[in-house]
């Protein structure tokens, strides 16, 4: 295991933080800063929100650098159905303000080539050009200052 | 098999239009970066190359660029 991926939790649930999947798409601590703020230590505050906001904005994480799961396993299968807000049986496409094109559920993703990328669940395109892995996005829009709005 | 579709839906296209936008074709949810949703049948091209006048949708600035450049 890396050693710099952490877990943090609140009793109920665990939050896990994998550093090398993070392409700083931000939607954490923009969401909820109480809990997620980059600028203290340890960064993840457990206690800043109720454990249904932290699960909300922890599935907002487009590559799964952060994710959680119930330290209860049985609690899990009563919560689950009431966190279900969207449709997920739709596909979802999604401009990420200042960041990537973030695509959710399934998508046939052809490349410049014509090949099938093979895709599961989230992935995030480049919208900046500036990527150093495109068609997908690496993070680089948040050094060069990609404005999209 | 494509997994978690019933027979006859068809999954939506996503297509990296060499040195130009990505095209996105099919029924799916659109959600911009303001927070409007469309769910409907789409087809849309998003500027890949950053420079587009009308983000998120290619206005074709990248043709201008490649010439210049």
């Amino acid at each position: 295991m890396y050693q710099g991926n952490k877990k943090y939790t609140n009793g109920e649930i665990t939050v896990f933080w994998y550093p090398k999947k993070c392409i700083h798409a931000t939607h954490c601590y923009r969401e909820l800063i109480e809990v997620f703020n980059p600028g203290r230590r340890p960064w993840v505050n457990m206690n800043g929100a109720s454990t249904r906001e932290i699960i909300r904005v922890v599935k907002l994480c487009p590559t799964k650098a952060l994710d959680y799961e119930y330290n209860n396993k049985d609690a899990q299968k009563g919560q689950s159905r009431d966190l279900s807000v969207a449709d997920k049986t739709v596909s979802e496409a999604r401009i990420m303000k200042d960041g990537p094109l973030l695509l959710k559920g399934d998508f046939r993703i052809i490349d410049h080539e014509g090949k099938e990328i093979r895709h599961t669940g989230t992935t995030s395109l480049c919208r900046c050009g500036a990527s150093k892995d495109l068609p997908f996005c690496d993070g680089t829009h948040n050094k060069t200052g990609y404005k999209s709005d | 098999m494509e997994n978690g579709h019933k027979s006859g839906e068809k999954i939506p296209e996503v297509r990296i239009l060499k040195d130009g936008p990505i095209m996105l074709k099919g029924f799916f949810r659109f959600r911009t970066s303001s927070g409007e949703e469309t769910q409907k049948e789409h087809e849309i091209y998003i500027c890949s190359c950053g420079k587009s006048g009308n983000k998120p949708y290619c206005d074709e600035t990248h043709k201008k660029s490649v010439m210049s450049g």
